[in-house]
Formats: C-alpha cells, sequence, structure tokens
C-alpha cells in the first residue's frame, strides 16, 4: 500500500505546517512517510503545495499519482488534477471550484465553514487536516493530541478552539456519507518515528558530533540549521554565530577550529562561492571545518526554493591551488545522520576542509526516521579527533612535522612554553614562513598524503542495492537521487533486473578499485542519473577513473526525479541514449500517460 | 612565566618602516603586562603589517588578506580566557575587511586591533590605501584618489567599539601605553597606529606627522562620546589627535553568551541531547 495525500493553497495559507501534521499523523500510525513541500520564493502569495506519502513500508521519495487531493484555493486543482486518476479523491470546496475531472468528490465548505466560525484562512488548515484523516481512517485522538503539543502552553482557549475546528472537519466527512478509506488507520505496531529533514538531520547529529561552534549566514534551503542550532545553544553549551556575510563566517570558524573547538558552516551555493578562499586556508594552514553545502539551481540567484545537484564539480575544485579536501553526499535522511558524524571526525582526523553536500529536496523533505535507531547511533558515537591534543612532548614544536601518513600532530593552544601559527604562506614544520623550493614540496607531498591514507582508512565504497552481478541494468548516481532510483527500482523488479551503485564519498575516490567495480557490470546497461544538466557525477567519474558512461538520463527543471520518469526512461524503446535529457515533469507524464493508453 | 620570547626572525621590513617601532611597542606592552606568546591569540592579516607573523611569537593566524578580524573573533568565541589580539594594515582591515570591522565594533568582541595606518598598500608595491587623502597619487591612482578617506576612528566610535586610541610609529612609549589600555580594556579597542611607510608614501612621512599629530591632554575625558567625535573628525583638517580618544564600558561578546560559563574548548562534550531527538517525535 502507497498512498499520496496532497494539499495546495496561497504561500501563507499554513499549507507547511498541516503537511508536517499528516506526516506526524502518519507515524504516529504506524506508517512511513516520504514529504515534499514546493513553494516560490515569496513570503506571501504564490501557490505552495505539500505532499505526504505514506505506507506500511519504507518509502524514499514522492509519487506522481496523487490519491487524495485538498485544495485550499482553485489553482490547487487546476495545477495539479493532471496527478489524479480515477479512484483520486479530491476534498475541495463547490463555492470555489468546479471538479471536472472523473474523480471522487468530497465537496467540504471551507468558505462558509470560514465564515460561521469567524476564523482567519490560516486555521481552515486544522478542518482541512482533520477532514482528510477522517476520510483517510485516521484516529481523530492523533491530531487531538498534536494540538495540544503545539497549543497547551498558548492556554486553554486557543487548544479548545483548535479542538472545536478539528471536530467540524471530522465530523463532516462522517456526515457527510462519503466512503472511508483505512489506509491511515491505526496500526498496532509503531515503534516511535522521528519526521526530520535532512537539515534537521545534520544539525541534530552535530550535537552528538560535538560540534561547538556553527557559523551561518541565511541562504535558502541551508538556512533553517541555523536556526534550529541557535535555538539549542544554550542548552547545549554551544555557540551559534550570524555574522555580517558568508567571508567572516568561514573564517571565524577557521579561528574557532585553530583555537581547539569543532567548528562548521552552512550555506548554499552562492555563499559557498565568498567561501572558498577560506577553504583554500584551511587547506594549506590545515585547520578543520565542516561545510554544509545545501545545494540549490544557479548560477548566481538561480531558483532559490527548487533543487538541483549542481554544485558537485565546485564542492570537488572549491579553493584556489592544491590541497586536500573530502566531499561526501548523503542520499536521505538516514545517511545525512552517518555521514554528519563521519564529516566531523574527518575533518579533525585529517584536518581538512569536509564538505558535506544536501540539496533542497534532501534538506526540507521529511522522512521517517526510527528513533531507536537514531538513540543507538548517537549513543554509540564518540568523537575522534585524530592527532588534535591539549598537550604535547614536542620541543620545538613542530605544527607542520613531516610524517609518514601526512598528518601532524596539532596542539590546542594554550600550553605552556609552547607557540606556533596556522599559516596561509608556505611554511616549514615549526609553522614559519618559507619559499624553499625542497621545503614546498616536501609540505605539497605530506599534505596529499593524507589523501592516500583516507582512501585506506575512511574511504568507504558506494553501496549497491540490487543484485550487481545478475543485473541487466545498472544506475549509477550519487547523493538524492537514491530515493527516487529505489522507488524505481521496485517498480522495474517485476520485469528488468536492476542494481543501483550509489556514492555517497565521491571525492576523491580510488582509482583501482571504482574500475574493478565498473568492470563487473561490463555488458550491462548503465545509466548515470544526476540532477543537473552537465552529468557532474559522470565527468568526476571520468576525470578520477577514466570511466565513462554513455547513457544518461539528467533533469535540471528545479524538481527532483519522481520515481515514474526513471521507469519510463527504462522503458522507452527510443531511448535517444546519451542524450537522455528530460524536458519538464510534465513532458514525462504526459508520455508516460501515452504508453498507459 | 615561561621561557619563551615574543622575539622570533628578524624583520625584513625596509630601514626606517613604522613597523620596527609598532612591533617593540606591541612586544613591550605585551611583556610588561605579564604576559608571554603560550597566553596569547594573535591573527595576523596580509601585508607588510601582517608579516609581522614570522617577527613576533604566539598562537597565531596569519590567514587570509582582509579576514584577520573573523579569524580573530573564532579564536575569541573557542577560548576568551586567552588574549586576543589583530595586527594589520589599513588596507586589509578598512579596505577589504571593512565589513568585518564595522560588525566587529558592533559586537564589542573582546579583541584588540592594532592597525598599522600608511596610507598606502606596501607589499604590493604601493597602490593607495582606504584612508589615504583625497587626490593621493599612487600607482592604481595616477590621477590621484577620487574616494574620500575612511575615517577608522568615527567609524569605530560610531559602530560600538568600547576603545579607541591613535598612536604614531614614532612614539613608541605612547604606542606601548595605548596597547597595555587596549588589552585590558574588555570589548573592541582599536589602536590606529600613523605610519610612514618610507619606501611608497612620500607625502605622509614623519616629518609631516610631527607637524600634524599632537597629544591629547591630561584634561581630556575619553569618556565624553561627542567630543571623541569631534576629535576624530579633524583628520579632515589634516590634524591628528594621539592618545585614548574614547572609552566606554559594554558588556562584550561572549559576556552575553550564558551558556559560556567558561571557555568552550575547555567544556566537557554535551550528551544530554535526548530532548532534541524528541522534538522530532
Amino acid at each position: 500500500m502507497k498512498y499520496n495525500w496532497k494539499i495546495g493553497g496561497e504561500a501563507g495559507f499554513g499549507i507547511m505546517t498541516s503537511g508536517l501534521t499528516v506526516s506526524k499523523i502518519a507515524t504516529r500510525s504506524g506508517y512511513h512517510i516520504f514529504d515534499y513541500a514546493e513553494y516560490p520564493s515569496l513570503i506571501r502569495g504564490g501557490h505552495n503545495t505539500y505532499e505526504v506519502a505514506f505506507s506500511y513500508e519504507e518509502i524514499h521519495s514522492p509519487l506522481t499519482q496523487v490519491d487524495l487531493l485538498v485544495c485550499l484555493n482553485k489553482e490547487t486543482y487546476e495545477f495539479h488534477k493532471h496527478r489524479l486518476v480515477r479512484e483520486s479523491r479530491v476534498i475541495y470546496d463547490p463555492e470555489m471550484l468546479e471538479v471536472t475531472e472523473d474523480v471522487i468528490k468530497i465537496p467540504v465548505p471551507f468558505t462558509k465553514i470560514k465564515k460561521d466560525e469567524q476564523i482567519q484562512q490560516q486555521m481552515l488548515n486544522s478542518v482541512a487536516v482533520a477532514a482528510s484523516i477522517s476520510l483517510l481512517g485516521a484516529d481523530l485522538s492523533v491530531l487531538e493530541q498534536m494540538i495540544h503539543e503545539q497549543f497547551d502552553r498558548k492556554g486553554e482557549d486557543v487548544v479548545k478552539f483548535n479542538l472545536h475546528l478539528a471536530g467540524i472537519g471530522y465530523e463532516h466527512i462522517t456526515s457527510s456519507g462519503a466512503q472511508k478509506l483505512e489506509v491511515l488507520k491505526h496500526r498496532p505496531e509503531t515503534p516511535t518515528k522521528l519526521v526530520m529533514t535532512g537539515n534537521e538531520m545534520f544539525s541534530l547529529a552535530s550535537i552528538p558530533a560535538d560540534c561547538r561552534h556553527y557559523a551561518s549566514y541565511p541562504m535558502t534551503p541551508a538556512s533553517s540549521v541555523l536556526g534550529i542550532l541557535a535555538a539549542w545553544q544554550y542548552k547545549a553549551g554551544i555557540v551559534v554565530r550570524h555574522p555580517e556575510d558568508e567571508i567572516s563566517v568561514i573564517n571565524s570558524a577557521l579561528g574557532s577550529a585553530f583555537a581547539g573547538v569543532r567548528s562548521a558552516v552552512g550555506t548554499s551555493g552562492g555563499g559557498f562561492a565568498l567561501m572558498v578562499e577560506a577553504l583554500s586556508y584551511a587547506g594549506v594552514a590545515e585547520i578543520p571545518v565542516v561545510v554544509f553545502l545545501s545545494m540549490r539551481p544557479g548560477p548566481a540567484t538561480g531558483l532559490p526554493t527548487w533543487t538541483e545537484q549542481g554544485d558537485l564539480l565546485f564542492a570537488v575544485h572549491a579553493g584556489h591551488g592544491e590541497f586536500p579536501k573530502v566531499v561526501l553526499t548523503p542520499g536521505d535522511v538516514d545517511e545525512m545522520a552517518e555521514l554528519t558524524l563521519v564529516a566531523y571526525d574527518l575533518a579533525d582526523i585529517y584536518q581538512i576542509p569536509v564538505i558535506i553536500t544536501s540539496d533542497k529536496f534532501l534538506s526540507e523533505s521529511h522522512k521517517d526516521v526510527d528513533k531507536a535507531w537514531i538513540d543507538q547511533l548517537f549513543a554509540s558515537h564518540t568523537p575522534n579527533r585524530g592527532k588534535i591534543v591539549h598537550d604535547t612532548e614536542q620541543s620545538p614544536y613542530l605544527r607542520y612535522k613531516l610524517s609518514e601518513d601526512g598528518i601532524s600532530e596539532m596542539l590546542i593552544p594554550g600550553k605552556e612554553g609552547v607557540f606556533y601559527q596556522a599559516n596561509s604562506y608556505e611554511h616549514i614544520e615549526d609553522s614559519h614562513t618559507t619559499e624553499d623550493a625542497i621545503v614546498r614540496k616536501q609540505q605539497v607531498d605530506k599534505r596529499e598524503k593524507k589523501v592516500e591514507t583516507y582512501l585506506k582508512n575512511h574511504f568507504k565504497m558506494p553501496k549497491i542495492y540490487g543484485d550487481l552481478d545478475s543485473a541487466d541494468i545498472v544506475f549509477i548516481s550519487w547523493g538524492t537521487n537514491k530515493g527516487p532510483i529505489l522507488e524505481a527500482q521496485k517498480t522495474l523488479n517485476g520485469s528488468h533486473k536492476t542494481a543501483y551503485i550509489h556514492f555517497t564519498y565521491v571525492y576523491p575516490l580510488p582509482e583501482k578499485e571504482i574500475q574493478e567495480l565498473f568492470d563487473r557490470c561490463k555488458g550491462k546497461r548503465i545509466i548515470l542519473i544526476e540532477n543537473n544538466a552537465h552529468g557532474q557525477f559522470g565527468r568526476l567519474l571520468r576525470m578520477l577513473t577514466g570511466i565513462t558512461i554513455e547513457e544518461k538520463v539528467l533533469k535540471y527543471d528545479g524538481r527532483p526525479f519522481f520515481p515514474e520518469e526513471l521507469v519510463q526512461h527504462v522503458l522507452s524503446e527510443h531511448v535517444h541514449q546519451s542524450e537522455g535529457h528530460l524536458s519538464t515533469q510534465e513532458d514525462v507524464m504526459a508520455k508516460l500517460a501515452e504508453r498507459i493508453d | 612565566m615561561t621561557n619563551v620570547s615574543f622575539d622570533a626572525y628578524t624583520p625584513t621590513w625596509c630601514p626606517g618602516c613604522g613597523d620596527w617601532g609598532i612591533r617593540v611597542g606591541i612586544k613591550t606592552a605585551l611583556t610588561q603586562m605579564g604576559l608571554d606568546p603560550s597566553k596569547v591569540l594573535l591573527s595576523f592579516d596580509i601585508g607588510c603589517s601582517g608579516n609581522m607573523n614570522d617577527f613576533l611569537n604566539g598562537y597565531a593566524m596569519h590567514g587570509l588578506h582582509g579576514r584577520a578580524l573573523a579569524t580573530a573573533i573564532g579564536m575569541k568565541v573557542a577560548n576568551h580566557d586567552m588574549t586576543a589580539i589583530v595586527i594589520g594594515g589599513d588596507g586589509g582591515l578598512y579596505g577589504e575587511g571593512g565589513n568585518h570591522f564595522l560588525h566587529a565594533c558592533r559586537g564589542n568582541h573582546d579583541i584588540t586591533v592594532i592597525v598599522h595606518d600608511n596610507m598606502v598598500y606596501g607589499l604590493t608595491t604601493g597602490q593607495v590605501a582606504p584612508t589615504a587623502e583625497e587626490g593621493f597619487v599612487s600607482k592604481s591612482t595616477p590621477h590621484g584618489i577620487i574616494e574620500t578617506p575612511v575615517n577608522p576612528l568615527a567609524l569605530a566610535i560610531t559602530q560600538g567599539a568600547t576603545y579607541v586610541a591613535q598612536g604614531f610609529a614614532g612614539d613608541a612609549r605612547l604606542i606601548i601605553e595605548l596597547i597595555k589600555g587596549a588589552v585590558a580594556h574588555k570589548g573592541f579597542s582599536l589602536v590606529n597606529i600613523l605610519q610612514p611607510c618610507v619606501t611608497f608614501n612620500k607625502i605622509n612621512t614623519y616629518q609631516y606627522y610631527l607637524q600634524k599629530t599632537y597629544k591629547l591632554d591630561e584634561s581630556y575625558d575619553p569618556t565624553n562620546k561627542q567630543q571623541a567625535i569631534q576629535k576624530s573628525l579633524e583628520v579632515t583638517e589634516e590634524r591628528f589627535p594621539l592618545g585614548l580618544l574614547y572609552k566606554t564600558e559594554r558588556k562584550c561578546y561572549h559576556e552575553h553568551m550564558t551558556q559560556l560559563d567558561k571557555p568552550l574548548v575547555h567544556k566537557d562534550r554535551f550528551t544530554d541531547y535526548s530532548s532534541f531527538v524528541e522534538e522530532f517525535i
């Protein structure tokens, strides 16, 4: 069972709140969820939507078919009616719009309720959510509990009124005689689940990771991390700052990292562009820092509230000069938890910048996470600071001492009788500036040795979903395409044998091991899937390993992949090899519809 | 006290450069205050002044041009028990890093900022600096600079700095006194030091400053903000007051951070995060 609920209305209607409420009602009723919101870069007006897909099984991406569409305005119906099927239901106000498609109509008189109850538009959300869950068979008590959690601190009257509105929506469906479903019926086994976005998980995991200084300048879609950590800073005893610009952000993070505390910054492409000079400083002076880079479509201001994987090569190449760095690309909220812990450790162990990427799709979509798993993951984590120490035996102190693994001891400032500098100029072992040819080469070689050490000790090969050896079709991708690909694999399973090679440790890569992995794919149909126009991971793969993938599915309209698009690509007999550029989701859906007809 | 001294390599500055005197002023002030290289966090900008990284010992960052203030703020966030000092030039701190300067004043971070103000870019061989007089001819402004000069003292006073002083490279005794005052002061302290560049600035020479500077006398009240602003504006008439122009008491940045009961770097790892996890149920 998979079911897809979607609500739409004007920005400012409270669409986001209702969506999250439905997600949490579903998880608290024992279901897995994946939700996805679309909104323009505006505060009021414009069209906002929020969809929640839920299932008995884990669900990894939004679904194309909408089973219940809740229309708080006319546009919602007009914009999304093409995603309805005959069994779909539409909750709508007959005073507002007419439902023309052959679907199941569920009229709810929002306009009249608003007038009778003398309420603001936002409060209609309680009615709409209650009507939805009534129709879907959820217990009203789950919603009532959430209303208490949300409004108890605002006083009894507010709680009572919201319960009253929920009652109106819930009862309206019951008394209307509409046929109720059981798709959200409370399930007996409901392990505690968290409902989290990628940004929320990066924030949360940064706490057990012992991040003590987070600096950020707001930029969609990374901004929410700043707000979350800022709110926690007093209890957690950490410092969260919003400096004057991204240049100050990263340089202050390098300052605190030098002075001994784990430090991170967060931004999107434009802000990251301002940070890259300092990234290079972190490289030469060997200062650990974690960069949370949540991508959105560029160039320049681009499409601020939409998604794209357009900054992979920028991240890989960020910073002038040559220095080691690590780029990690979690594919979902679970991997965000794991890789956030890893990112802070790697930054310290190798004394390098570590970039952990997200994108609007992961940063702002909620997925359910098993709470027991998270508790265990965090409880079992002990930060590894590598050679960062509070004390030293060395005298004189050699901050950049040559070593077999490329990593030198980094003393946290404060020990008496010792001093050194984090020098952005090339330097000798004791950190003083040099222009000596031999020393220069030694220090470059020392820094580069970290790559070798990392590939040996900490690099992880991509995960493989499906049986690679028996598969006929192999998907290659990275980061957040994971969800749509896993869902597409489920659909294709009946007719095709597929495997998915999912990269999360994307840079650097070990040439030989990756070549050996691709040797196992010989003779198979290999498809590169990326949410960008250049096929950037494909280029990276070619650059680092010589492997070329001809068949590509590239999407760059600001929207994430829908699994059905990938299925469509695989099924299409006229696949325009290597030119599989999808123009818009609508085109693909139209093609898919033709095929089904 | 440890046996380490502030003296590092012999400076490579031009003979007669004001930087020599400033360096002596800094290390003398710090030594007289009982500090040693293991007790100070130094943040050097890039330029002739920033090259002091190799001539003055300390736990130091020699970072990027214009960003010394930003790195110092981070250092102080991590360890507010250590003395933090920024050393840089007018180009880095008022030009490339002008935005950081403005906001660091607002934050009243407990940092001492020592600016070598010579109105010219020395290390890149003689382009104009943002403090240069209108019309100043340089390699980058062969017809004279069009912009009016930055007024660092007025800027600092009006943007929230709580200790604003001006020294002259030719008066080491005054520099020592002003730096000691700045380091002892809790809050954002600016010591702007007028410094002749003997190689690239033939206008603002020792002779020029000897004529145009004057010391604030003992009757001057640095707590009077209006008067301090008046004094800071005298630069437009080519008059340069020397001494402590302005001083006030205001809670500094880290004192607002109630979570910093001790320096961030010395705190125990926070593990009581279960309530954060529960927010997402």
